[in-house]
C-alpha cells in the first residue's frame, strides 16, 4: 500500500488547480467588472441551479450570453486586451485559481489507488443498458465487474461497438466519463476497487474527509 | 394566594400580551400603563397587601376591558390580520367544545392525522320545542390552528387534507346532514404532490357547487385558495375581526414591491396593501360576498369569551335554518318562517326546524346556491355594452330558450333514433348486394386488366387536394423580423445550438428544432393558427377590466395593459371552428397583466360557459397564461374561483364537454378552481402548471424546490393533467380530443 | 493562375468556405484560380487537417477562424461578418442542402450570397414527395407507386395490389412493395412487403409508427426496385435560370453497406465498350433530357445532380435531386470539354455562376472524351463490415501519373491523426483513360502503387479499403 500521508502533503503543498475559462464559441467579448485577485464562485444551490459569477459576456449574432465561472476560485489572469474584440472559439479569456475541494482531493487520491480501466480510443462511452440500469437505480458501487465482462459501449464515427472490461474483479468505485462527451484514448473510464480492498479505500476516504480543510 | 387569583392574573397577563402583540408596538403607552397596574396589583396580591382581592381584581379587569374597548376603534386592517393569526385566538376545537353540544372527531386525532391542520368532526346540536328535545347532527369541517401548535401547520392545509375534507363532505351528503365549515387558514400549503394543492382545491370547489345538503361557512381567516377549498356555501358568515382576502398582505406586498427571492417587504408596504385590499368583514358584507357578520368581543374572540360562543351558536343554527327554510316551495310559508328566524329576539335553541330535505328541496337548494354565486361581483366589472345591445341579448336569450329546448332536447333525441334505424336498413341492403354480386366479382377478378391502365395509375400524377404537410402558419409572431439568435434554455443539457429568430418565430412556431422546447408565443398566434381561418367570432369584448377597489396606482397599470395588448380584459371569449367543429373558447391571455383573473375576466368566462351551454357547443378554456387571481381586485377577484366553477359545473351537468389547455405558465387561483376542475386538462409542452411559484413556496414553507418543479411533464406524472401536446399539433389534437371525448355528437351526452 | 484578377461580377467578393477536408481545399483552390479571396473555418479537433494548412498558406488576413463546430450556422455567420465575406460556399454535407441555412444567408440583415441554388429551389427539391409530384407533372418517369401520402387503408391496399400485379405483368419473379412513412427519412419507418396478404398488417404498423413518431399517419407505397443501376446527371445553370446545361452522366452503382458510394464512373454507360440488355444510349439521352426539362421548369440556378435508378430492363426512374455539388463531381469534369478545352472545374463554375456570372457557353459547346473512374479511399475496415477506424497515418504515397488526380486533405506533413468526429473519407483518386479498359488498367496500376501505413489506436497496423477496391474493380459496370 502506498503512502497516503505523503500524497496528501504533496497535494497540500500546492492545493490549487488552474482553470482556463475559454470562449465557448466565436463572438464579441465584453468583460464584466472582474479584476485579478477577485473571488468568484461556481454554480450554487442544492441543484446547482444558480449559475456562477459572471465573468464576461460573449455576443454572437445579437445574442449576448454570459460566461460564468465553473468553480469557486480566485481570478489570476484576465485577457483584458480582448475586451470589445472578436474572439475565436476556444480563446482563453480568464484564468481561475481553484482551491481543491475535499471531493476533488479524494478523487485525485482515488485515481492513484484504484485500478483504472483506460479508454482504448478517442470516442464517446456509455455503459451497457444492464449496467446503466443498475447504476441509475442505486449507484455505481452496486455493480461488480469481472475480467472479460461486456461493460461499455464505445461510440465513434456514428458507429457503436461493445467494449469488454479487462482487469481485476471488483466493484466500480468511480466513473470518469460523462454522457455524450468525447474521451481521449488512454484516459480512465472507471476506477475499480477489488472487493477485499474496499475497507482500505473507505479508510482513505475517511482520512481525506477529516484531514483536508476547505477554505 | 389562592390559585384562583393566580389564574385570573395569568389571564390578564395573557390579555396584555395579546394586546401588545396585535398592535405590534403601536399604543405602547396604553400597554405600559396596563403593565404597570398589573404588576403593581400582582405584587400586592403576592405580598398579601390586598384588602379585597376580588374587588381590586375587577377594577384591574375593568381597566383592561376599557383599554381593549378603546383600542378596538383604532384597529387597522393589518392589526386584524395579526388578531386572526394570534395563538390566543379562538380555534376550531374551542368552537367544537363551546358551540356544539357534543362531538366526535373523525378523520384523525390531534397530531395523528393525515393532515392535522384539517379537522373534521361529527357534532350534535340539541334543540327544544316545548318539552321535546331534538338532536341535530352536523358535519363540522375546518382548519385547525391549535393555538400555535407546530404540527397544525398554522391551518395551512396540505392537498391530502383538502381531499379528506372532500371525502367527509360527501359522507355528509350521503347522510343528509348539514355541513358547517370553519375557515381558519392563511392559505393552502402550496405543494404539488398528489393530489396537488391546486387540483384538489378545484375538485373541492367543483363538488361543493353541487352538494345536496345545506352548507354554512364561518370565516375567521380566509386566505384565498385555502379558504375556497371549503368555502362555497349557502350562507357565508364572517367573524367581525376576521379577514377574507385574495392573498396575505405580505404576499401582496411582495408582488407590489416586485421583490426578488430573499427580499422582505417593508412593514409600511404590507400595511398599505392590507389597507387597500378591502379584506375586512364590513367590506365583504358590502360587496355581498358574505351574508352576515358575527360580532366578536373587543380586539377579537379568545377562548374565554363564552358570550361570543353563544352568539356564534345562535348564528350558525339560524343560518342553517334559513337555508333549509329557503328551499321550501310555498313562498308565503317561506317568508313567514324566515321573518320569524331573522327577528333578533327569537331564541334559536327553542325553535326546531328539521334539517333533512326532500329530493326536490335538495335540487332547489343546489340551484339557489349556484345562482347566488353566479350573481356575485357583476358590479365589479365594467360592462361597456350599450344598453340596447344588452336588452337585445337578454330578449333574444328569452325567446330562443324554448326553441333551443325543442331543437336539442326533443328533435335531436328523436332524430338519432331515426338515423339509427336508417343505418340498420342500409347495412342490410349492402349485405344483400354483396351476396348477389359475389359470383360476378369472382368472375371479374380472373379477367386480366390491361397493363397500361396499371402503369398509368402507378406512374401518373395523382390528384391531391390538401397539402397537409406543407402547412403554412396563418399568423407568425412579429418577432420574426428581428435578425438575432436566441439560446434555448435547454441548451446546457441537450446541446441545442442557438436558434435564428426569423426561423424560430416563423417556420418553427417558436419550438426549438433540436430539443422541442417551446418558446412562448403571442395569444394571436393561437387564435389564428389553431382555429379555421376567419371562423373566430369574438363576443363580449366590451366587458372591461377596471379597478373596483380603487387600488392606488392600479388604474394606470390596467390602462397600460389595455393599450399594450389592444384588449379590454385578460380574457378573450370567442366562438370558433376547427374543421367545421364549432366551439366556444375562453382564452386567458398571459400578456394582459400576466393573465390574472379579475371580475371582468370571470364575468366573461361565466358568460362564455352559458353561451356554450345554450348553443350546445363544446367549451374550451385555452390558458395562454395566468398568474392567478388579480390581487388588486381583492375579494372581487377571489370570488371568481367559486363563481366560474359553478358556471363550469352547470355547463358540464347540462351535458357539455369542457376541456382545458394550459400553455406557458398557469398558476394559483384559476388552476385551483375553474380550470383544475375539468376532467380533461391538457398542457402544451414546456408549460408550467402549479399552485404557487417557487418564491412563494420558499416563503411559506421554507422548502427549496428543485428546478422544473412545475413543468408540465411533472404535472403529468403527478396525475394533474391528461396529456402534453406539441404546439404545432394543437389543432389536430383538439380535433382528435373533441371527436373522441365528445363522441359522435361531440358535445352532448 | 493564382494571380488572376477577378473581373466583372466576381470583383469585391469574398467567400466563406463553410466546410472542411477535401472539398474545402477544392473550393479554396477554385477561389485561388478565380482570384477571389476567401475565409476558412476549422475546429479544434480538425486543426491538423490539410485544409487548415492550405488556408494558412494561401489566404491573407482574416482568412482562418477556429469555430466550435462546423454544424453551427451561428458560428459561420459570425465568422463571415468578422471576415467581411459576401458569399458562402457550403461544399457538400453540413449545410449544402439546408434551405434554412441558404435562406438565412440571403435574408439576414447583412445579406450574403449562398453559392448554390436559391433556397426555395432547395426546399422544393429537398422534399422527395414534392420532387416526385413535380416529375410526374412533367411526364418524367418515377418509381411506380403513390406520389402523395396515403391516409386511407382501402386506398393503400388498392395501390399495393396494383403494384404487385404490375410487377407480375412485368415478369418480376419476386414482386416487392415498399411501405414507408411519408414524414420519415433516413431509413426509419420503412418496410418491405413480399406477400400481398401481409400488406395490411405492415401498413398498419407503419401507419401507427408514423403517427407516434411524426404525428402524421400518411404513408407512401412504392414498388421496391431491385438490381438497378444508380445513374446521375450533372446539371449546371446560372442565375438567369434560362439555359441549364448538363455535364454528362455518372454511374455510382458500386456501393458498400449503408449505401455509401465507393466507385463512380463517367459516363454513366459505355455503350461502345460494354454490352447491355437495353438501348443504353437511349436511356442516357432520356435521363439527360428529362433532367434538363425539370431544371428548366423549376428555374434551377446553380449546379445540381439528378439521381436516377435504371432497372435491368432499362426503365429509368427519377429518385431524387441533390441540390449541391457532389463528391464525385470530379469524374464528370475530368471527361468534359468546353469548346474543346479540358480542365473543367465544376466547383469554379459553381462559384462563378453562384456569384451571378452568366454561364458563357451552351450545350453545343460541351463535349466529352474518354472514361473516368473515381475511387474513394475511406478509413474503414473492409473485413469488418466497413467499420470506420481511427488512428494515425504514418505514410501515404502513390505514384503520380498524368492520368491521375488525387484529392486529399491528409496533410503532407505526417503523421496525421484521423479525427473521430467526421466522415472517414481520406482521399479521392480520379483516373482517366481513353476508354473503359484503359481506365481500369490504370486504376489497377494506381492501386498497386498506393502505400498507406500507420497504426490504429489499438496499435494494429492499418488495413485499408484498397483491398476491397481491387477486388471489386472487375465488377465495375457488370450488372
Amino acid at each position: 500500500m502506498f503512502n497516503i500521508s505523503k500524497l496528501l502533503d504533496e497535494i497540500k503543498s500546492s492545493p490549487y488547480r488552474e482553470i482556463i475559462v475559454a470562449a465557448p464559441h466565436t463572438g464579441k467579448i465584453a468583460f464584466a467588472g472582474v479584476e485579478i485577485g477577485a473571488r468568484v464562485h461556481g454554480p450554487q444551490g442544492r441543484w446547482k441551479e444558480t449559475p456562477g459569477t459572471k465573468l464576461c459576456t460573449l455576443e454572437r449574432e445579437c445574442n449576448p450570453k454570459p460566461v460564468c465561472a465553473p468553480e469557486n476560485g480566485e481570478i489570476c489572469q484576465v485577457h483584458r486586451e480582448l475586451d470589445g474584440h472578436f474572439v475565436e472559439a476556444g480563446t482563453p479569456l480568464v484564468v481561475l485559481r481553484h482551491m481543491l475541494t475535499r471531493d476533488e482531493v479524494q478523487r485525485i487520491i482515488l485515481q492513484k489507488t484504484l485500478y483504472l480501466f483506460p479508454a482504448p480510443e478517442r470516442a464517446k462511452y456509455y455503459f451497457t443498458p444492464e449496467a446503466d440500469k443498475k447504476i441509475r437505480a442505486s449507484d455505481a458501487r452496486s455493480v461488480t465487474v469481472h475480467n472479460g465482462m461486456e461493460l461499455f459501449i464505445m461510440s465513434r464515427m456514428k458507429r457503436e461497438v461493445p467494449l469488454n472490461y479487462t482487469g481485476p474483479d471488483g466493484v466500480i468505485y468511480e466513473v470518469y466519463f460523462k454522457y455524450n462527451k468525447n474521451l481521449d484514448a488512454g484516459s480512465p473510464l472507471v476506477g475499480i476497487c477489488p472487493q477485499d480492498h474496499l475497507h482500505i479505500i473507505q479508510n482513505l476516504v475517511m482520512r481525506v474527509q477529516t484531514e483536508w480543510t476547505e477554505t | 394566594m389562592d390559585n384562583n387569583i393566580e389564574k385570573y392574573l395569568q389571564n390578564l397577563r395573557e390579555r396584555l400580551i395579546y394586546l401588545t402583540d396585535i398592535f405590534a408596538g403601536k399604543h405602547g403607552d396604553s400597554a405600559a400603563l396596563l403593565e404597570e397596574k398589573l404588576t403593581a396589583f400582582a405584587v400586592r396580591v403576592r405580598s398579601g397587601n390586598c384588602e379585597d382581592v376580588y374587588a381590586e381584581l375587577s377594577t384591574v379587569e375593568d381597566l383592561v376591558a376599557y383599554v381593549e374597548r378603546r383600542l378596538e376603534k383604532t384597529l387597522t386592517p393589518m392589526d386584524r390580520v395579526r388578531v386572526v393569526r394570534h395563538p390566543q385566538r379562538v380555534c376550531l376545537r374551542d368552537i367544537l367544545e363551546n358551540v356544539y353540544d357534543n362531538f366526535t372527531e373523525v378523520g384523525g386525532q390531534d397530531e395523528h392525522s393525515l393532515d392535522p391542520s384539517m379537522l373534521i368532526a361529527r357534532a350534535i346540536i340539541t334543540r327544544r320545542r316545548g318539552k321535546k328535545t331534538y338532536m341535530q347532527s352536523v358535519m363540522v369541517i375546518g382548519q385547525e390552528k391549535g393555538h400555535g401548535a407546530e404540527y397544525r401547520n398554522g391551518g395551512s392545509v396540505k392537498p391530502w387534507g383538502n381531499a379528506k375534507a372532500l371525502q367527509y363532505m360527501s359522507v355528509a351528503e350521503t347522510e343528509g346532514i348539514p355541513i358547517h365549515a370553519y375557515i381558519f387558514t392563511p392559505g393552502s400549503y402550496p405543494i404539488e404532490d398528489y393530489p396537488g394543492a391546486a387540483q384538489q382545491i378545484a375538485r373541492n370547489i367543483y363538488n361543493m357547487a353541487g352538494l345536496r345538503v345545506p352548507v354554512v361557512v364561518v370565516i375567521s381567516e380566509g386566505g384565498s385558495g385555502g379558504a375556497e377549498a371549503i368555502g362555497l356555501a349557502d350562507r357565508r358568515l364572517m367573524l367581525s375581526h376576521g379577514y377574507y382576502s385574495v392573498i396575505s398582505p405580505e404576499g401582496a406586498a411582495a408582488i407590489e414591491g416586485r421583490l426578488k427571492n430573499g427580499e422582505r417587504a417593508t412593514p409600511e408596504l404590507i400595511e398599505h396593501c392590507a389597507a387597500n385590499l378591502n379584506i375586512l368583514a364590513e367590506d365583504n358584507l358590502k360587496f355581498g360576498y358574505i351574508d352576515r357578520i358575527v360580532q366578536e368581543p373587543p380586539l377579537g374572540a379568545r377562548p374565554w369569551h363564552f358570550d361570543f360562543f353563544r352568539s356564534l351558536r345562535q348564528e350558525v343554527i339560524r343560518a342553517t335554518d334559513e337555508v333549509v327554510i329557503s328551499t321550501r316551495k310555498i313562498p308565503v310559508l317561506r317568508g313567514l318562517a324566515l321573518a320569524r328566524h331573522r327577528s333578533p329576539e327569537s331564541d334559536i335553541d327553542n325553535l326546531y326546524i328539521r334539517w333533512g330535505l326532500s329530493a326536490a328541496a335538495k335540487a332547489r337548494l343546489v340551484r339557489r346556491r349556484q345562482q347566488k354565486f353566479l350573481r356575485l361581483s357583476r358590479q365589479a366589472a365594467r360592462d361597456r355594452r350599450p344598453f340596447v345591445t344588452k336588452t337585445a341579448t337578454a330578449f333574444f336569450d328569452w325567446i330562443s330558450k324554448p326553441w333551443v329546448i325543442v331543437k336539442y332536447d326533443f328533435y335531436h333525441k328523436h332524430q338519432r333514433q331515426i338515423s339509427t334505424l336508417m343505418e340498420e336498413i342500409n347495412n342490410e341492403i349492402d349485405m344483400l348486394k354483396y351476396r348477389l354480386l359475389a359470383p360476378w366479382r369472382k368472375l371479374s377478378r380472373r379477367l386480366p386488366s390491361r397493363t397500361d391502365n396499371k402503369a398509368r395509375e402507378l406512374t401518373a400524377l395523382s390528384s391531391w387536394k390538401e397539402d397537409g404537410r406543407s402547412h403554412r402558419w396563418n399568423y407568425i409572431s412579429p418577432r420574426y423580423k428581428i435578425d438575432r439568435t436566441l439560446t434555448c434554455p435547454n441548451s446546457e443539457s441537450y446541446g441545442c445550438l442557438d436558434l435564428w429568430g426569423p426561423d424560430l418565430f416563423a417556420e418553427f412556431a417558436g419550438v426549438c428544432s433540436h430539443c422541442g422546447y417551446h418558446f412562448p408565443m403571442e395569444p394571436e398566434w393561437y387564435v389564428n393558427n389553431v382555429f379555421d381561418a376567419g371562423s373566430v367570432f369574438e363576443f363580449n369584448s366590451e366587458i372591461e377590466a377596471g379597478n373596483p377597489l380603487g387600488f392606488p396606482g392600479f388604474s394606470e397599470l390596467v390602462a397600460r395593459a389595455k393599450e399594450k395588448t389592444g384588449a379590454k380584459s385578460g380574457c378573450m371569449t370567442f366562438e370558433a371552428r376547427i374543421d367545421n367543429i364549432k366551439m366556444v373558447v375562453a382564452m386567458l391571455m398571459g400578456t394582459f397583466r400576466g393573465g390574472s383573473v379579475g371580475a371582468a375576466e370571470g364575468y366573461k368566462f361565466v358568460e362564455a360557459a352559458a353561451r356554450a351551454a345554450k348553443k350546445r357547443y363544446p367549451f374550451l378554456a385555452y390558458v395562454h397564461g395566468t398568474a392567478g387571481i388579480r390581487i388588486q381586485e381583492g375579494t372581487h377577484g377571489v370570488i371568481q374561483m367559486p363563481r366560474c366553477t359553478v358556471a363550469v359545473r352547470r355547463y358540464i351537468e347540462a351535458g357539455g364537454l369542457y376541456m382545458v389547455l394550459y400553455d406557458t405558465n398557469s398558476f394559483a387561483g384559476p388552476v385551483a378552481s375553474f380550470l383544475g376542475c375539468s376532467p380533461y386538462q391538457f398542457a402544451v409542452r414546456s408549460s408550467n402548471i402549479g399552485f404557487a411559484g417557487p418564491g412563494v413556496i420558499k416563503e411559506t414553507t421554507g422548502m427549496d424546490i428543485p428546478p422544473k418543479y412545475h413543468r408540465s411533464y411533472r404535472a403529468l406524472s403527478r396525475g394533474h393533467i391528461q396529456g402534453i401536446w406539441d404546439r404545432r399539433q394543437i389543432r389536430a389534437n383538439i380535433k382528435q380530443a373533441l371527436l373522441t371525448i365528445g363522441g359522435r355528437n361531440l358535445y352532448y351526452r | 493562375m493564382s494571380d488572376a484578377q477577378p473581373d466583372g461580377i466576381l470583383r469585391n467578393h469574398k467567400i466563406l468556405v463553410a466546410n472542411r477536408g477535401e472539398i474545402a481545399m477544392r473550393i479554396m483552390g477554385a477561389c485561388g484560380r478565380l482570384g477571389i479571396p476567401f475565409a476558412a473555418v476549422y475546429t479544434a479537433e480538425d486543426a491538423a487537417s490539410g485544409h487548415v494548412s492550405a488556408a494558412r498558406g494561401e489566404g491573407g488576413a482574416k482568412s482562418l477562424f477556429r469555430v466550435s463546430s462546423y454544424h453551427d450556422a451561428n458560428e459561420l455567420m459570425s465568422v463571415a461578418d468578422e471576415a467581411g465575406c459576401t458569399a458562402v460556399h457550403p461544399g457538400y454535407g453540413f449545410f449544402a442542402e439546408d434551405f434554412r441555412f441558404a435562406r438565412r444567408v440571403t435574408k439576414r440583415d447583412r445579406k450574403m450570397i449562398f453559392i448554390g441554388p436559391s433556397w426555395k429551389i432547395i426546399r422544393e427539391l429537398g422534399d422527395k414527395i414534392n420532387t416526385k409530384r413535380l416529375a410526374r407533372s412533367l411526364g418524367v418517369p418515377t418509381v411506380p407507386g403513390s406520389d402523395r401520402p396515403i391516409y386511407d387503408e382501402m386506398e393503400a391496399e388498392r395501390i399495393a395490389k396494383t403494384i404487385f400485379e404490375f410487377q407480375e405483368q412485368q415478369g418480376i419473379s419476386h414482386p416487392l412493395v415498399l411501405v414507408k412513412a411519408s414524414a420519415g427519412g433516413g431509413g426509419m419507418g420503412i418496410e418491405e412487403v413480399y406477400d400481398p396478404d401481409q400488406f395490411r398488417s405492415v401498413y398498419r404498423r407503419i401507419r401507427n409508427y408514423a403517427l407516434r413518431q411524426f404525428k402524421d399517419e400518411g404513408v407512401l407505397i412504392e414498388q421496391r426496385v431491385m438490381n438497378f443501376n444508380h445513374l446521375e446527371v450533372q446539371i449546371v445553370s446560372d442565375r438567369t435560370r434560362m439555359n441549364p446545361v448538363h455535364f454528362g452522366t455518372r454511374n455510382c452503382s458500386i456501393q458498400s453497406t449503408g449505401l455509401q458510394k465507393r466507385i463512380e464512373v463517367a459516363p454513366g454507360f459505355v455503350p461502345e465498350a460494354l454490352e447491355y440488355s437495353f438501348d443504353a444510349r437511349r436511356v442516357l439521352d432520356d435521363i439527360v433530357a428529362y433532367s434538363l426539362k425539370m431544371a428548366r421548369t423549376v428555374g434551377y440556378d446553380n449546379v445540381g445532380t439528378w439521381e436516377w435508378i435504371v432497372t435491368r430492363k432499362g426503365n429509368p426512374y427519377l429518385m431524387e435531386v441533390n441540390t449541391r455539388i457532389q463528391v464525385e463531381n470530379g469524374v464528370s469534369a475530368r471527361i468534359a470539354q468546353i469548346r474543346g478545352q479540358g480542365g473543367v472545374d465544376l466547383i469554379a463554375e459553381q462559384i462563378r455562376t453562384g456569384l451571378g456570372e452568366p454561364l458563357g457557353y451552351r450545350q453545343e459547346d460541351i463535349g466529352f472524351e474518354g472514361v473516368s473512374i473515381e475511387y474513394r479511399l475511406i478509413a474503414e475496415d473492409p473485413e469488418n463490415n466497413f467499420t470506420p477506424w481511427v488512428g494515425r497515418i504514418e505514410g501515404f504515397s502513390w505514384k503520380d501519373a498524368p492520368w491521375l488526380t488525387m484529392l486529399t486533405h491528409v496533410p503532407d506533413r505526417l503523421p496525421y491523426e484521423i479525427p473521430t468526429e467526421f466522415d472517414p473519407n481520406l482521399a479521392l483518386a480520379i483516373i482517366y483513360g481513353k476508354d473503359i479498359q484503359e481506365a481500369r488498367e490504370r486504376g489497377a496500376v494506381f492501386l498497386n502503387s498506393l502505400r498507406l501505413t500507420g497504426r490504429d489506436s489499438a496499435g494494429e497496423p492499418l488495413k485499408s479499403n484498397v483491398a476491397f477496391l481491387k477486388d471489386n474493380t472487375g465488377r465495375i459496370l457488370c450488372f
